[in-house]
């Protein structure tokens, strides 16, 4: 196809500019939000299998209900049933409320024992599939604006610049789409690996970066847009007015959970509930909050879609879950977030989108490369921003990557101390973030990349061996997995540690095949080489 | 070609014309959809079709947004983006104003 060649190289410009100011943030959105995609099994792999509590049979939700509510009358303004058999089946709690990133809050968990008891544990809540959620929606961004964190405002702007960078790629690609689409050239020029590596990321996941340019800004700007729409629709209401509940509300009235649970499935036949959340239930405003789960539907949160309903009467205030006479725009907007959040099509989905996000990390730090090999001189001597970049690109990249790794080497480890666990993530992240991007600046992005991939194997491989350790010496209060979803998590940590150690050996025998001048150039000797890596200029 | 037809750079121009004349634009164009599309507020709605579409228009916004801006740079001159994407947006109003008290 042609292209004007103005046209052309405006694109190309744009291109340049959008993906150098965005690709790191993006980079970092992207792995994080890679693993998010298993956050429960992160959550549970996280915490000592004795923290949650044993599953009992569907019949006697009702019971454990009742003797909560009797024992704790406190849970009557929030309390959760989870039907997921891996999570403890009721839960409450007693301090915080679940939204964001909360580093003290605890929870009791209860169930029943086989003599019909109520047994209950208070255990404080392990954040650490927030925090990873927290990395994925801010890049790691600190500080709040207007009780929003203001990183999400970032990646918002971020998204902007991100969707002209994928349509000014495909752009300046089309005179020669179907040609380089084809290609991975290995032979020839090592740049030529890399842009061909970069399209044919680019152009292969193309629908799933565009998807994720739109969501993440509405993600970050709806309550801006909800603004807008405000003014459009003048004297009209935006949302049907909330119906007043008056009538004053008991707990003896309270149906039965089977019954609830029988009227949302006949509601949205083909979902099964994963859990229901009961607020209010002693005041007028009664609630219940349900998650159903379908894997067939596209369904409107990250792990189920939602039925709001009066616990008390059964009348349905709001539903995402498909049904009958759902409206051709609840389907829409339930598209739109799950497309985000990738859940629909089950562990098959899960895993597509898991790949897609490490994939997607990739094309971001391809294109880094591709911009420094493009403004490398001949020589050693290199303009200041080439430099800069260069120690940022590993900086970053290689930062977060050691944070997130640091911080499940460690986990196991940290539950043995007395320190709140959920801070302790927090002060592991950042300063092994903050150390990398400093080692970047101080020893250069080849020595850092080299022996910092070592270490970041050596931390992958710590969290498969911190459980071998605890099979072997039963003593310690470490433990093993106990389920496969937490096998999974050590497995993946494993392949992910070889995958960096062979990283690693490849970086080293570039840097000293490389011509000098490049970021990845080392020369042999130890004792000169401090020189070509500090920033001379 | 000689430089006349030719697209300038003017970036700065251009992407304040993309951001702030486009974000105009998007929501001049969304409000057509949403009082004269399907299931416009000139129809009467259900509550579950309100609550939905009311989200839905809000959906709508970002993609338009983002699309205009990407486009904006294929104007000649940052003078044009402005002009342009402006006198689509008063279009858009002014349409807007008049089926509002015509229909």
């Amino acid at each position: 196809m042609k292209v004007r060649a103005d046209v052309l190289r405006t694109y190309q410009t744009l291109h340049t500019w959008t993906g150098i100011t965005t690709s790191l943030l993006l980079f970092i959105g992207f792995f994080a939000g890679a693993l998010v995609m298993f956050a429960p099994e992160i959550d549970r792999w996280a915490t000592s299998p004795e923290k949650h509590m044993p599953a009992i049979a569907t019949e006697r939700y009702d019971e454990l209900l009742q003797k909560v509510l009797m024992e704790y009358p406190k849970a009557a303004d929030s309390v959760t049933l989870h039907f997921d058999k891996s999570l403890s089946p009721v839960s409450w709690y007693e301090q915080g409320n679940g939204r964001g990133l909360a580093l003290d809050e605890v929870k009791w968990h209860g169930t029943l024992n086989g003599d019909g008891e109520l047994v209950t544990q208070l255990v404080p809540v392990n954040t650490l599939s927030a925090m990873l959620d927290m990395l994925h929606r801010t890049a790691g961004i600190i500080g709040e604006i207007d009780h929003h964190q203001a990183g999400v405002f970032v990646l918002g702007v971020a998204a902007f610049a991100y969707f002209i960078a994928l349509v000014s790629g495909v752009i300046f690609l089309l005179p020669t789409l179907a040609k380089r689409f084809q290609a991975l050239r290995q032979d020839g020029e090592r740049k030529r690996f890399w842009l061909d590596g970069h399209n044919l990321l680019g152009i292969a996941s193309l629908p799933f970066h565009i998807v994720i340019a739109i969501t993440v800004t509405v993600f970050a700007y709806h309550d801006v847009f909800y603004g807008g729409l405000s003014q459009l629709y003048g004297d009209k209401p935006m949302f049907p007015a909330p119906q007043q509940q008056k009538i004053e509300r008991q707990l003896t009235d309270l149906p039965k959970v089977s019954e609830l649970v029988a009227h949302v499935e006949a509601h949205a036949p083909g979902y099964t509930v994963s859990y229901i959340r009961y607020a209010n239930l002693t005041k007028p405003a009664a609630s219940a909050s349900v998650g159903v789960v379908n894997e067939e539907q596209l369904m409107r949160g990250a792990l189920n879609d939602y039925v709001f309903i009066n616990p008390y009467t059964f009348k349905i205030a709001s539903s995402s879950a498909a049904h009958p006479d759902q409206n051709i725009w609840a389907k829409l907007v339930s598209a739109f977030f799950s497309l985000h959040f990738g859940s629909y099509g089950g562990e098959l989905g899960r895993w597509a989108y898991f790949l897609m996000g490490l994939a997607g990390a990739g094309l971001f730090y391809s294109g880094n490369i591709l911009w420094l090999e493009k403004r490398r001189r001949k020589g050693t001597q290199q303009q200041r921003s080439y430099q800069i970049m260069g120690a940022l690109t590993v900086g970053v990249s290689l930062g977060a990557l050691m944070g997130i790794a640091a911080v499940f080497a460690s986990n196991k480890w940290l539950t043995l101390t007395s320190v709140n666990i959920n801070h302790a993530y927090l002060f592991v992240y950042y300063a092994s973030f903050f150390s990398v991007l400093g080692a970047a600046f101080v020893y250069g992005p080849a020595r850092t990349a080299i022996h910092g991939l070592k270490l970041l194997a050596l931390l992958c491989v710590i969290v498969p061996a911190t459980s071998l350790l605890a099979a072997v010496i039963p003593a310690t209060e470490l433990w093993t997995p106990k389920s496969f979803e937490a096998l999974m998590v050590e497995v993946i940590s494993l392949l992910f540690g070889v995958f960096f150690w062979l990283l690693s050996k490849h970086v080293a025998r570039r840097a000293l095949q490389n011509e000098p001048g490049s970021i990845w150039y080392l020369k042999e000797s130890k004792a000169t080489s401090g020189i070509s890596i500090r920033h001379t200029v | 070609m000689n430089s006349e037809t030719r697209i300038q750079p003017h970036w700065l121009s251009k992407s304040l014309a993309g951001i702030l004349a486009g974000g105009l634009l998007s929501f001049a164009f969304v409000g057509l959809v949403v009082w004269f599309g399907p299931d416009g507020l000139k129809g009467t709605l259900t509550s579950s079709e309100l609550l939905w579409k009311t989200q839905f228009n809000m959906w709508l916004i970002a993609p338009v947004w983002l699309l205009i801006l990407s486009m904006t740079f294929l104007f000649k001159t940052g003078k044009q983006a402005w002009g342009c994407l402006l006198l689509a947006t008063a279009v858009c109003f002014a349409l807007q104003a008049g089926l509002r008290s015509v229909l």
